[in-house]
């Protein structure tokens, strides 16, 4: 592919400037937090009394917990902004541009958008710099030098942002690259396969066997570093086990369906239940992290009412702290993570929504599909994402913690919250829907 | 033959300062096939919108007569009772078919009927005796993906049927298809649609496809220059 060809490709078309939007603002979201969190995290390393090494392993922790989430979301924007080249990019391939000309297209692409994305990812974590410098831990303010970053860590992270957009994109396009004609006219059906849901059971088996042994033959600190290990590990695999879940679901909603929207929302799921599950992959960790919040503030209720030091106390209180924060970055990646995913996808059957509005089908029922298609697969996602992580604490705090009434509620209601920002992702996308069946 | 299904009177439409329809007046009648005619630009995909309720003229009057009941005007009626009308008594058919990609070519069909509240066995049931009708026997479970140009046009022209439509319009059905699969989408058309009775109104540049019609209307600038039956 010569440069003139490049050229052509990476010129953005007429009406794609929203397009291009989307993954932009993902990638700065993404860097935004990526930045913050290991600001907030550095600060802890500067510490070293013997409550150090606890602060730097339940950060370690916070940080895998959200890196996993963070690179689904830096991927879903990396795919989003390799697809509104798939058209174009398949009838190069059919007019025999090599896969490779394909491939470097995709990543050039891919990655300007990533950078102005983290670009703009870093204004705004300096812009919130001196806000998260107020935050309270062991009852004085982080302050704004603690937490700022090196240039060169700044650089390191943008550096891994980069990296994670090139790497899905040549992962996202691969496809076009093996069925040209399959990507042109939409006939490859992603397959979620049940072998995943085997080799998933099995590593969480194994997970939960660590989990129980662990503590009993390891220091504290390294104990916390290893179950950090190991939650990272449980939710690697709810990754490679929930496409699978999701497409079981959906098979038993499309066989159940009666009205035209259910029908279209299971159909949707089955289409792509990989792109299903990325939408609400992020709640997976919400819910992970809902079940250490519940379990977390029922572990404090004992530990305030027994004999402790003002030291612990002030450990029990930061835990709080880092679970809320972890909790809203959460929250944050699924709201980001719906509603680009969402836009994109209206965006992109702009044409079948006109055609459907001329047919005479309602707004409602197209609304009410995706939506579903949407809510339905969270609800399975969260729901077995909290009790994933409910079997892995049950170790470690015991089952009287984990079902204690504050668990539960303090559970609930993050789940509550959770699935409320995602519903509102997808209403606050109603309009672009809207405005696709107003054009004629 | 000579009754009346669809009467537009002095129908203007314009999109800024360019003037789509400048006073059309067409009668189309029931069991007959009308070609509307002209170059790019002519006004002839407008007139179709105007004429099944897709958009209001200017001005004008656009009146549907069902085969039971009492005649609608369009032009006064709003845009959900106008969907309605779209979904529930008119067929179409588009140059790129435009079926929903996820489902199956048997839920494409159905789910006009489902949405017009028949049971999702039933409309099934129909929408397959009609993809069965159109040679699509043994089709019904592939994804439009799946199938050649002509079979998805022909999934289109079974979705156009499937509610009951009396009056089918068709944009350019055959302009994505080489001559040999559009007669067959032609044979398929005409057969479901003036062939059991009900009226067909083509939009088309394509001689031969107008040909294959009882009537060839020609538009220019926004007017009816000429109607001719065809021999």
């Amino acid at each position: 592919m010569n440069a003139r060809v490049l050229a052509v490709l990476l010129r953005a078309g007429t009406g794609e400037k929203a397009v291009l939007a989307l993954p932009l603002i993902a990638f700065g979201i993404v860097t935004a937090l990526v930045l913050t969190v290991v600001g907030g995290a550095q600060s802890f390393w500067t510490w070293t009394d013997e409550y150090a090494p606890v602060y730097q392993a339940l950060a370690a922790i916070a940080l895998v917990l959200l890196i996993v989430p963070l690179m689904n979301l830096g991927g879903a924007a990396a795919r989003l902004s390799a697809r509104r080249r798939d058209e174009r990019l398949s009838t190069l391939r059919l007019l025999g541009v090599t896969p490779l000309g394909v491939g470097v297209a995709t990543v050039i692409e891919s990655m300007i958008v990533a950078a102005a994305g983290a670009v703009a990812g870093v204004v705004v974590h300096l812009a919130l710099t001196p806000l998260i410098g107020l935050i309270p831990f062991r009852g004085t303010a982080l302050g704004v030098e603690a937490i700022m970053l090196s240039p060169f860590s700044v650089l390191a992270v943008v550096g891994g942002v980069l990296l994670v957009a090139a790497a899905s994109a040549v992962l996202g396009l691969r496809r076009v690259i093996i069925s040209p004609l399959g990507v042109r006219l939409r006939t490859t059906v992603s397959t979620a396969h049940w072998f995943r849901a085997i080799i998933a059971v099995s590593v969480l088996a194994l997970v939960f066997v660590l989990v129980t042994v662990f503590p009993s033959v390891a220091g504290l600190a390294a104990t916390i570093a290893v179950l950090a290990l190991l939650f990272a590990v449980s939710l690697a695999v709810l990754n490679v086990i929930g496409p699978w879940v999701l497409k079981v679901a959906a098979g038993r909603q499309l066989r159940k369906a009666e009205h035209a929207d259910r029908l279209l929302a299971a159909r949707l799921v089955l289409d792509s239940p990989k792109a299903a599950w990325r939408q609400v992959s992020g709640i997976a960790m919400a819910s992970f992290m809902a079940v250490f919040a519940g379990t977390g503030v029922s572990l404090m209720n004992v530990m305030n009412s027994g004999d402790t030091t003002s030291a612990d106390a002030a450990l029990a209180a930061d835990m709080r702290t880092g679970l809320v924060i972890t909790l809203v970055a959460s929250f944050l990646m699924v709201a980001a993570s719906v509603g680009v995913n969402q836009a994109a996808a209206v965006l992109d059957q702009q044409e079948l929504h006109r055609s459907l509005h001329r047919l005479g089908v309602p707004l409602a029922i197209v609304d009410s599909a995706r939506r579903r298609a949407i809510m339905s697969p969270l609800l399975v996602t969260a729901i077995g994402s909290a009790t994933c992580a409910g079997v892995l604490v049950f170790p470690l705090l015991g089952i009287a913690l984990v079902t204690a009434p504050e668990s539960l509620l303090t559970i609930a209601l993050v789940l509550a919250v959770g699935i409320g920002i995602v519903w509102m992702s997808t209403r606050a996308t109603r309009p672009l829907l809207a405005r696709s069946f107003e054009m004629v | 033959m000579n009754t009346t299904v669809l009467d537009a009177r002095s129908l203007t439409k314009s999109y800024g300062t360019t003037r789509a329809l400048a006073g059309v007046d067409l009668t189309i009648h029931r069991g007959e096939s009308v070609a509307i005619m002209g170059a790019s630009g002519s006004g002839k995909t407008t007139l179709l919108h105007v004429l099944a309720g897709i958009i209001s003229p200017d001005s004008g009057t656009v009146s549907f007569q069902p085969s039971v009941g009492q005649a609608v005007e369009l032009a006064g009626l709003g845009e959900s009772a106008r969907s309605r009308l779209r979904r529930e008594r008119f067929g179409f058919v588009f140059q790129q078919g435009l079926l929903i990609p996820e489902i199956t070519a048997v839920e494409n069909v159905a789910l006009a009927s489902m949405i017009n509240g028949v049971k999702r066995a039933q409309a099934t049931a129909h929408a397959a005796s009609w993809l069965a009708a159109l040679g699509l026997a043994g089709m019904e479970d592939r994804r439009i993906g799946e199938l050649s140009g002509g079979q998805a046009q022909r999934v289109a022209i079974a979705r156009a049927q499937a509610t009951g439509a009396e009056l089918v319009f068709a944009d350019e059905p055959t302009g994505a298809l080489d001559s040999h699969t559009s007669q067959d989408v032609m044979n398929a058309l005409l057969w479901s649609t003036t062939g059991q009775g009900r009226t067909l109104l083509v939009v088309t540049h394509d001689a031969d496809v107008a040909a294959r019609c009882s009537r060839i209307v020609s538009v220019r600038d926004g007017q009816i220059i000429s109607s001719a039956v065809t021999a």
